[in-house]
């Protein structure tokens, strides 16, 4: 499709017509500022075709503000050869007219062979809308609308099916996913989305696992009921048998016989048994008298003991009487050398008293001459100790109030020597008869006198002379001479003596007789450490102890004889009480015995007495000869039991009575075990027979036959279940399949196309294409490696680019496929970068080989090098308002 | 003197291979076909019924069934001559033991339960009955026949169960051996067998009546009863087979190639007396309309018969361009259908098959004149199943 001429009249801003003439088979670019009407011309092309020309909606083609205007639009085109002229007008005047080769068409009927040849739909009503726009609207790119690819597409798929479908020589399916969809849900009645059995699918293998269960369950009923009918009627044949036969009647028959036997030989051990007990009672009469016999003969022994006895005690009770006076004598003795013994003891004793008595008296006397010897000494220490006493002066001088003496005596001697060296020396010399006197004494002769003080001296005749001490502090050292005077004199005075040298001397006195005091203070408390007086008493009580002890010693018997010491003596004394003590016991034993000896003497007596009268008995002999006779007797009788008894044991053991018995036992339990396993039988009969009634009443093989019934039905229907499910995902794969191999070949055409374009952009990148036959999907190199990512991802002006090369894939399809394909770019790519831009440009240039491209643009810089001359809108405007001028280029 | 003879009645068994509706139409048409006996022997006034064993399916039948059996044989007033046979055999515990328990059993009923001859003077019958006491015997229990006395006056009839030797095919159970020449050798005016469901007659004194009511596959008379007529004394009785079964068992084997053979079809369809329970399978190629008729044509039979069931397992479906072109599966729709077809041709797969089917159903259903929904619910859930003889 080539387009030719453009006009356009009363449409937006042309008021004027304009007309584009001289329209390129390739790219075409239209250049101008802003509002230079650029979009002006694409909307004139696209009213052309899209918009009814009835259409009242359509005012905003009207030039501003003039609502009469009729906008008018008229194409030239060449479409397979033949020419086509468009003639639109809308709201004021519409009209329609498409002439094609000389065939003229008008209103709808143009309408409709323009919407046939390009590939879209007329609203039903009212402005035509972007759905409606169909290929068009594809490859018409609107201002800032590049980058929207997806919508576009989608309005455009159906033409580009069949375009496209067509072209490949294919049929798409016109219900297939319709078909699917209804595998799908059919599908679903048995499967879960995720493959899994559901429903009565999912049920039916349990339900049939169960149903067989209790099959083989009634089977198993059946052929035990079946088992057990043959065991009836082989328990039946053998009760009959038994009936028959009775095989117990011969076991029976030979217990009888056993026990025979055995009667017959327990009436031989029954006679046995008497003769036994016969026996017994024999040999215990026998026993019997020998005891008896035994008795008599015990008895004659025992008067034979009883006899020695008597003898016996007869003997020893003499020889105790006669025993008797020695102890008694002897008894005697040791009370006698007891008494002695005690008798010296108390001698002894007395002794000791007196010798201890005179060792005191004499120690006593001792301590009296010792006391009386220091009651003197003390006496006379006394007295000198009073003496001295005395002596010592009655005023003591302390040794510090000495020392202080001796201190202020120097101090005024000191004193003195300093007022003689510095007093005011008066050296006279008077002459004899002269009489000078110094304060008031007279001074005569030759003298010398020292004035301590101011003096006056009367010099008669002469007057006063005074006399004033100078030079050192005379007068005060006076002062202290005359205070320490004072205080020496009145420390003499309280001490009552005169002269220092006395006080040293009462001093040494005292120190003297003090010390010989001391001595004699210790030696008094050495004698009399208590004091004389108690000294005096102790003598005193002494002196009458001894005076005590000397009268007793004089009044204490002197003893006959020499006593032996006390210690022999009590030794001798207690040896004397134990020999005493020794003579009381043999003398009580021997009483004692004495006393058992007459006791025994009179019992044996009496025993004695007693048996000889018992033996002496009349009728004792002639027991004892019964006894004996009686004796023979049984033993005769025992011999003829036992022979009696030997003999039948034999004839006993001869019959072997306890393998009779056995026998007799085994034949009669035999008997018993075969009667039994009769009756049992005949039970076991019954209760099978019982039994089998029962279960042959429970219908067992008619339920058998029910459950296998629907055994199969259930398994069958599961079968037809199956059979119909794997028809259903057969076909599901297989639609699913197909329908992906078709997508993937129409997709491949328009991959190579896309792949064509995207080379000269990105080389070695890759676009995919989704089934909707939208690219999806953008692999590129980079150089860190393979990046995928979706168109969306990318940044507007990639986007831009992604979209205006897939829109020349679509026409490079579409042309294939024998389609009109017009391509009109408005304000295009405005978002890439100049290198981008180069590329663009490279790839519109190609596509411009094989469509007619025009382009709007307001940089004409950018479009200068494509090898046309852009048409300036200025220019196209001027030449409008020439109407006479025709625009070419 | 005119008797009845019939065998195998096979009371209480169950049809597992129909669909349940049918297997209880089928259980229950064993019944009615004794009732059906009884009119017949009313009908025809015969002095006695002899039924030659195998009366019931299995000893363990529920007593209902016990009793809706001996109900049943209310119509003919006797007297009833029963002998028990393998499935019924009269062991120590049997189903006729309970029957006697539960007091079913009718005054005009003899059961003979042990071998022996039996008089039945009013029908001038002496019956030798051999009914068999264990399951299976591998002894000839109809041997002490041939020494056996009876009632003069009375014609002397053998009844018994079980197969005669040499005589049927080698498949058949061979226990309960009967000889060939029993009727001859035993002087017998008549032999009434049971155990063999078809019609046959062994010789002119001898024959099994076969089932009264069909329960196999097989076309070998079974369905039938004997009416047996002693005309003259000393010659073979006149036999004459009589219609009882309700149901007519017909299998169908059949290829089908080119459209004609599905016409032919359809009419035998068509022209099959109902009601009958039919098994057909089918073989061959076929296109889709031909699918299409045929699938209609069976709807119909399964509504006229009892029971239709059909295998097309082994038809393969050879859709034709037309047939494509009438679904007008576009696109891919069309690659499906031809990937089918091939696998079909390729595998004889049977789910390609059923699948090419369902999607021509569901594109028939997509067409403005809509086809009927019958051939796709037949094809869905219908009684697809291949058969096998019993």
């Amino acid at each position: 499709m080539k387009l030719k001429r453009i006009r356009i009249e009363q449409l937006r801003q042309f008021q004027h017509p304009l007309m584009v003439d001289n329209l390129q088979p390739g790219i075409n670019v239209f250049t101008g500022p802003n509002e230079s009407g650029k979009s002006t011309i694409a909307s004139a092309i696209r009213a052309a075709f899209f918009e009814r020309h009835r259409s009242s909606s359509v005012s905003d083609l009207q030039p501003w503000g003039d609502s009469s205007a009729t906008p008018q639009v008229t194409l030239e085109f060449d479409w397979q050869d033949r020419h086509w002229r468009l003639e639109k007008r809308f709201l004021g005047r519409k009209r329609c007219d498409l002439e094609i080769a000389g065939v003229h068409y008008s209103g709808d009927d143009a309408e409709e062979q323009l919407a046939d040849l390009l590939g879209f739909q007329h609203p039903a009503r009212g402005a035509s809308k972007a759905e409606h726009w169909g290929i068009p609207g594809l490859l018409w790119i609107e201002q800032g609308a590049g980058h929207e690819l997806r919508p576009a597409v989608e309005h455009a798929a159906d033409h580009l099916q069949s375009a496209l479908g067509a072209g490949l020589g294919e049929v798409t399916s016109s219900g297939g996913d319709e078909i699917i969809q209804a595998v799908a849900t059919q599908k679903a009645v048995f499967l879960t989305a995720t493959g899994k059995p559901r429903g009565e699918f999912a049920k039916l293998p349990v339900q049939i696992a169960q149903q067989r269960e209790e099959l083989v369950g009634l089977e198993t009923r059946i052929a035990n009921y079946r088992q057990e009918v043959d065991r009836l009627s082989e328990l039946r044949k053998q009760h009959a048998m038994d009936a028959r036969e009775k095989p117990w009647q011969m076991l029976r028959q030979q217990q009888q016989a056993a026990e025979k036997a055995l009667a017959d030989v327990e009436t031989l051990q029954q006679a046995q048994a008497v003769d036994q007990q016969a026996l017994q009672s024999c040999q215990n009469t026998l026993i019997l008298l020998r005891e008896q016999l035994e008795a008599f003969q015990r008895q004659q022994q025992t008067l034979l003991q009883r006899q020695s006895a008597a003898q016996h005690a007869k003997q020893t009770l003499q020889a105790l009487n006669e025993g008797n006076a020695d102890i008694n004598a002897e008894h005697q003795r040791a009370e006698k050398s007891y008494r002695q013994a005690c008798h010296i003891a108390q001698q002894a004793r007395q002794q000791e008293q007196a010798g201890r008595l005179l060792q005191e008296l004499e120690r006593l006397s001792r301590e009296r001459v010792a006391l009386d010897d220091r009651l003197e000494k003390a006496y006379r220490v006394q007295a000198e100790l009073l003496e001295q006493r005395r002596a010592l002066p009655c005023r003591r001088i302390d040794e510090p109030i000495l020392d202080k003496l001796r201190k202020q005596h120097k101090q005024r001697d000191d004193l003195g020597i300093r007022l003689q060296s510095v007093a005011t020396r008066l050296q006279y010399d008077i002459l004899p008869d002269q009489a000078v006197e110094l304060d008031g004494q007279a001074l005569t002769m030759q003298g010398e006198t020292l004035l301590l003080e101011s003096g006056e001296m009367m010099i008669p005749g002469v007057g006063r002379l005074r006399i004033i001490p100078g030079g050192e502090d005379i007068g005060e050292l006076s002062r202290r001479h005359r205070q320490l005077e004072e205080a020496l004199k009145a420390l003499f005075e309280q001490l009552e003596i005169t002269s220092l040298a006395e006080a040293e001397q009462r001093m040494e006195v005292y120190q003297r007789l003090h010390i010989e005091i001391q001595a004699n203070e210790r030696l008094l408390s050495s004698l009399a450490p208590e004091g004389i007086d108690l000294l005096s008493q102790a003598c005193e009580s002494c002196k009458q102890q001894c005076e005590t002890f000397s009268a007793q010693c004089r009044n204490s018997t002197v003893l006959a004889e020499e006593a032996p010491s006390l210690v022999d003596a009590e030794a001798q004394r207690t040896a004397a009480e134990q020999a005493l003590k020794m003579a009381e016991k043999r003398q009580s034993d021997h009483q004692l015995a004495l006393n058992g000896a007459r006791r025994d003497a009179v019992n044996n007596d009496a025993e004695l007495q007693r048996l000889q009268a018992e033996l002496s008995a009349p009728d004792r002999q002639q027991r004892e000869r019964e006894l004996s006779q009686q004796l023979v007797e049984q033993r005769a009788e025992h011999a003829s039991l036992e022979q009696r008894i030997a003999n039948r044991q034999q004839r006993i053991n001869a019959a072997q009575p306890v393998l009779l018995q056995q026998d007799v036992q085994r034949f009669a339990r035999s008997a018993e075990q075969l009667e039994k396993a009769v009756h049992d039988r005949e039970l076991a009969l019954t209760e099978l027979h019982s039994r089998l009634e029962a279960h042959s009443a429970e219908g067992l093989e008619e339920q058998r036959t029910e459950c296998l019934l629907v055994c199969e039905q259930l398994e069958r229907r599961y079968a037809e279940m199956q059979r119909r499910m794997a028809a259903l995902s057969l076909l599901h794969t297989l639609l699913k399949e197909k329908r992906q191999a078709l997508t993937q070949r129409l997709q491949a055409p328009l991959q190579r196309h896309l792949n064509h374009y995207l080379a000269l952009l990105f080389p070695q990148a890759s676009l995919s294409v989704d089934e909707n036959l939208i690219p999806a999907q953008l692999t590129r190199t980079q150089t860190f490696g393979v990046e995928h990512g979706g168109l969306e991802a990318l940044s507007f002006g990639a986007r831009e680019q992604m979209g205006l090369i897939s829109r020349l894939a679509y026409a490079d399809l579409l042309r294939e496929a024998g389609r009109p394909t017009l391509i009109i770019l408005d304000d295009a790519l405005v978002h890439s970068d100049a290198q981008r831009l180069e590329q663009m440009k490279r790839i519109l240039f190609d596509a411009a080989e094989r469509h007619q491209v025009l382009l709007f643009s307001c940089h004409p810089e950018d479009w200068c090098d494509l090898g046309v001359a852009p048409r300036d809108m200025q220019a196209l405007k001027a030449a409008v308002n020439s109407p006479n001028l025709s625009i070419t280029t | 003197m005119r008797l009845l003879h019939t065998a195998d009645w096979q009371i209480g068994r169950q049809y597992g291979r129909f669909a349940p509706e049918d297997a209880l139409a089928l259980a229950e048409a064993r019944f009615s076909a004794v009732e059906r006996l009884a009119r017949l022997a009313t009908e025809q006034a015969v002095a006695a019924v002899l039924v030659a064993g195998d009366v019931f399916d299995a000893q363990t039948v529920s007593d209902r069934t016990v009793r809706r059996l001996f109900n049943a044989m209310q119509g003919f007033s006797g007297p009833w001559i029963l002998i028990p046979g393998n499935h019924d055999a009269a062991l120590a515990e049997s189903v006729w033991h309970r029957a006697k328990r539960l007091g079913a059993i009718p005054t005009h009923v003899e059961v003979l339960l042990e071998p022996g001859v039996y008089a039945f003077p009013q029908s001038g019958i002496a019956v030798l009955a051999a009914p068999l006491t264990q399951r299976q015997t591998s002894a000839d229990l109809t041997a002490w026949f041939d020494n056996a006395e009876s009632p003069e006056g009375l014609l002397r009839l053998g009844l018994a169960h079980g197969s005669v030797q040499g005589q049927l095919a080698d498949d058949i159970d061979s226990p309960n051996p009967i000889a060939a020449e029993r009727a001859a050798r035993a002087r017998l005016d008549y032999l009434a067998l049971g155990d063999w469901h078809g019609l046959k007659r062994i010789d002119e004194r001898t024959w099994y009546s076969g089932t009264p009511e069909q329960e196999r596959f097989k076309n070998n008379g079974a369905g039938q009863a004997l009416i047996v007529d002693f005309e003259q004394s000393g010659q073979p009785p006149r036999v004459t087979a009589h219609q009882v079964g309700e149901f007519q068992w017909r299998q169908w084997q059949e290829t089908l190639g080119v459209d004609s053979d599905i016409d032919r079809l359809i009419e035998r369809l068509e022209a099959l007396p109902a009601p009958a329970v039919l098994a057909l399978n089918l073989a061959g190629d076929t296109d889709l309309a031909g699918h299409q008729r045929l699938i209609q044509a069976l709807a119909e039979a399964e509504a006229r018969h009892r029971s239709v069931q059909y295998d097309l397992s082994a038809l393969r479906l050879q859709p034709t361009d037309a047939d494509v072109a009438a679904l007008d599966a576009d696109g891919y729709l069309g690659d499906v259908i031809d990937e089918l077809r091939a696998q079909q041709s390729l595998h004889d797969d049977e789910a390609s098959r059923d699948a090419l089917v369902l999607l021509a159903g569901l594109l028939r259903e997509r067409l403005p004149q809509a086809a009927s929904s019958a051939e796709e619910s037949a094809l869905g859930m219908g009684t697809l199943e291949r058969e096998d003889n019993a």
